[in-house]
């Protein structure tokens, strides 16, 4: 058993030496057309060096790699990036035991990836749209603060959470109880607090240095003034004009690192929110008036917003299991005034930039999440010709895929025995 | 059963009072009004108008280049090359692509309006598991900003359900998507009604958390067969006085029951059943239930699966209206394939139909449609946007049991038509213009031809 045993953990290491070994294998992309995300733009007939899941290398003069891949002047793109929605977290929402992205004592100290569950279905089938990494967001509890985000990638590997904990959430606006003031008041009070203790906390520590050490902070405390370093950003659900000024107000007070998600109202306000550099993580298909807090929602409100010089970034409205379908609306995007550069920038620079990725963006150094599309990203037509996260190549291929398959195959024997 | 226990009583005492008054005279006979809160739809202000050079997708199946298609008394008059009309408004459609207007099958537009606010939530009435007596148009707020935005995507023409909390959810109405202050201004002239009913989860879900049948799936199938037995016995018992009234006795009518009259109509052939189902299983049931009580198991809605028994469902006659995409939010939308509706669709005799149930894609079917065709192609099938297209327009005109009327050009038919910038099943594709019964309704251009809901007066 003992020898058993040994046997076991050898082939473990084995395999794991083996997984590293591939992983420093380079591989080269050469002839395609390259949109970098960047102020390089798009390069024709390309050439990108990937090693060690890097990109590390962009049109070198000789190309050294181990394998190379001919794109045959394919586009090929930076990963899109997901964002704001519960994937891995929710297997069938209606299925009370596959669900993990909300609990109702939920807090700011909420750490919802410690039931990320990479192998999800959701994963694989998401890869369809092109999908190399996710911002998730838990749905969190009662309190405003629904907890913190993460960040993993669709490798479906189990080391694929990359971040965990780095942005706080909360949801502030229309109340089905009670009044929105509330919530701001209490957001404020939150921040006023902790910004006192802080420096309360500096000058004892000043005066008396020899005395006994501070008390330790609540794990709460920790994480409002992590967002008073601005070493957590705040990510705020919220539409009306009013509830976004007066979180701009706060940015102000307290130096906030802001994200607004929704933002329905932003357009009346697309001045101070491009003065105040906050990213607007929205929908582009939200066109119609959900609720009083959303009476300017437009088709055109992506191009308006990027137009006054908005940080736009795009994401598949709180769906987990639609997220594939992102690209088909940034292609909606465009087709009401967005142009493509600024729609591929909300679908992957713009939405690292908005949570801190090094990702989205085709350039040395940066992590070789990348996708080779059939063709035009956005259309209906095309599709996934090849996708690496990481700088590994994943299949697209899906659960959905082998049903497809079963039931298009025929035979004289029940399906069930088509696999 | 109860229910029809006092009226059972009636016809007993009235057989016993008519047995001993041969000579009595007839009372007024009792007709009960099939069509009480009709239609006062008007066609808008419309003109003989000639739409030149276009690539036409005629909903039957055919593509036609360089194409004309004159209208003329809101009807779809002629279709060829080189047409031309005196007096007629000419639309250059040059590099533009024409179809029949988009019909959607499946909307609760009106009765889940925008807002959504507590006071505009009317579109399932969850308080029994059987409310066949409520009817969808008697929710629909007319100035539900929706419409307009869905006209803006080429509806012409939808059905507005109820909900599918209810075995039974009660009547759905098929609607002109035309500005108007009632619903009746909106009612598709003489359009079948649908009766809403579910599987599955939903209602067993709803009800068993009260303690109510049904909790299980057998109580789903339980409580539909009781109903349908109860409704057969309340149309033997019309038929028996309207027999009985031809053959000059005098008869007591049945006592009048609101829930009864929709299912009995259904087993008249009158009303249509539109049948939230995503399951094989359940449809193959559902297919059965509408054999064991003699009327039509119509079209699933959903239907998830229906690629599973697509076989099944065109020997029965069945439409399944279904979406390209949607999955995982419920144990029986967990199966779904991307192919569903080309697959549905590849069996001889089908009707596959691709629906919106929601606000939002009900903006885009041509794009749910594109989606589907797409996929397909990537995986094996060789489906051109003449067959897409019937998806969304003569598919689902069957389905509404208006194929007669709308859901295809075709000389005579009512010229519900969409110009489109480009090949509709593009990403992006615009409507620029849409025409209902030969009225321009939409103008991506001209805002004279825009119209906005008294909701968004003022404050938008």
């Amino acid at each position: 058993m003992k020898h058993f045993k040994l046997f076991k953990s050898s082939l473990i290491a084995l395999a794991l030496a083996s997984s590293q070994a591939s992983f420093a294998e380079s591989f080269a992309i050469t002839n395609a057309t390259v949109h970098t995300v960047t102020e390089q733009g798009v390069l024709k007939n390309a050439t990108v060096i990937v090693e060690d899941g890097k990109v590390i290398a962009i049109n070198p003069t000789t190309v050294n790699a181990d394998t190379v891949i001919d794109a045959e002047g394919k586009i090929l793109t930076p990963g899109f990036i997901g964002s704001m929605n519960q994937m891995g977290l929710v297997e069938v929402g209606a299925v009370a035991r596959s669900r993990d992205a909300g609990d109702k004592k939920a807090d700011i100290t909420f750490d919802a990836s410690l039931a990320f569950n990479p192998r999800t279905t959701v994963i694989p089938y998401s890869r369809k749209g092109g999908i190399t990494t996710n911002i998730v967001a838990p749905r969190g509890g009662d309190d405003m603060f629904k907890g913190q985000t993460f960040v993993a990638d669709l490798s479906g590997e189990f080391d694929s959470v990359r971040v965990s904990n780095n942005n706080v959430i909360i949801d502030l606006g229309a109340k089905s109880k009670g009044s929105r003031a509330s919530s701001l008041q209490k957001l404020q009070n939150k921040l006023e607090d902790a910004a006192k203790k802080l420096v309360k906390a500096k000058k004892s520590s000043n005066d008396k240095k020899d005395k006994k050490e501070a008390k330790e902070p609540s794990r709460e405390t920790k994480v409002i003034n992590a967002l008073l370093s601005g070493d957590k950003a705040l990510v705020a659900y919220a539409d009306r004009a009013t509830d976004l000024l007066a979180l701009l107000k706060l940015k102000e007070s307290y130096k906030l690192d802001l994200v607004f998600v929704g933002a329905a109202d932003a357009v009346l306000i697309a001045d101070d929110i491009a003065a105040a550099e906050v990213p607007v993580v929205m929908s582009a298909l939200d066109n119609l008036p959900g609720s009083f807090d959303s009476l300017h929602t437009s088709l055109e409100n992506a191009a308006k917003l990027t137009a006054a010089g908005v940080n736009v970034a795009l994401t598949v409205d709180g769906d987990t299991h639609n997220l594939y379908q992102l690209r088909f609306h940034a292609g909606n995007a465009v087709a009401n005034g967005l142009s493509r550069e600024d729609a591929l920038a909300a679908v992957t620079a713009n939405v690292a930039d908005a949570f801190n990725l090094d990702s989205g963006r085709v350039a040395v150094g940066k992590t070789a999440d990348l996708v080779l599309w059939s063709a035009d990203p956005f259309e209906l037509s095309s599709s996934v010709a090849k996708i690496w996260i990481n700088g590994k190549e994943y299949s697209t291929k899906s659960r959905q895929d082998k049903l497809r398959e079963r039931y298009t195959t025929n035979s004289n024997m029940p399906r069930a025995y088509t696999k | 059963m109860q229910k029809l226990l006092p009226s059972f009583a009636m016809a007993a005492i009235s057989v016993a009072l008519t047995g001993c008054l041969q000579s009595e005279q007839q009372d007024a006979k009792v007709e009960i009004n099939k069509n009480p809160y009709p239609s006062t739809y008007k066609t808008l202000p419309q003109q003989t108008t000639l739409i030149k050079n276009a690539t036409v997708l005629t909903g039957t199946g055919t593509r036609l280049n360089n194409t004309d298609v004159l209208v003329v008394d809101g009807k779809i008059s002629k279709i060829g090359e080189n047409l031309s009309a005196a007096g007629a408004q000419e639309v250059d459609a040059n590099g533009k692509w024409v179809t029949p207007g988009i019909i959607d099958v499946h909307s609760h537009l009106g009765v889940y309006p925008s807002p959504s606010v507590e006071s505009h939530s009317d579109g399932n009435e969850m308080t029994s598991p059987n409310t066949s007596e409520v009817w969808a148009e008697h929710s629909v707020w007319p100035q539900d900003p929706g419409f307009q935005a869905a006209r803006a995507g080429g509806i012409t023409t939808l059905q507005i359900l109820p909900g599918s909390a209810n075995l039974f959810g009660g009547r759905g109405v098929t609607l002109r998507n035309v500005p108007s202050e009632t619903m009746q201004g909106m009612k598709f002239p003489n359009a079948p009604y649908g009766l809403k009913m579910a599987c599955g989860e939903n209602p067993k879900r709803v009800y068993g958390s009260r303690k109510v049948l049904p909790s299980t799936r057998m109580g789903n199938m339980a409580g539909y067969r009781m109903a349908w037995a109860e409704a057969t016995e309340y149309k033997r018992a019309w038929e028996k006085y309207e027999a009985d009234y031809a053959a000059g006795k005098n008869p007591i009518a049945p006592v009048r029951d609101i829930e009864l009259d929709t299912l009995k109509g259904v087993l008249d052939g009158d009303i249509l059943i539109h049948n939230h189902c995503y399951k094989a299983e359940e449809m193959a049931m559902m297919i059965d239930l509408g054999k064991e009580f003699n009327y039509h198991s119509g079209t699933f809605h959903h239907a998830i699966e229906g690629y599973k028994i697509a076989d099944k469902l065109a020997e029965n006659g069945n439409c399944a209206a279904m979406w390209p995409d949607w999955w995982g939010f419920k144990m029986e939308a967990y199966d779904m394939v991307h192919e569903n509706v080309a697959i549905v669709d590849a069996v001889k005799n089908s009707c596959a139909v691709v629906h919106s149930d929601s606000s939002s894609t009900i903006q885009r079917l041509n794009q749910e449609a594109g989606k589907v065709m797409y996929r397909a192609n990537d995986n094996g099938f060789e489906i051109k946007p003449e067959l897409a297209i019937t998806w969304i327009t003569s598919n689902a005109a069957k389905s509404l049991g208006l194929s007669d009327e709308t859901g295809s050009l075709e000389a005579g038919k009512k010229a519900d038509v969409v110009i489109w910038n480009q090949n509709p099943f593009s990403v992006y594709a615009q409507a620029e213009k849409v025409f209902i019964d030969g009225a321009k309704v939409y103008d991506r251009h001209d805002d004279k031809y825009q119209a906005k809901s008294d909701f968004l007066l003022g404050q938008r």
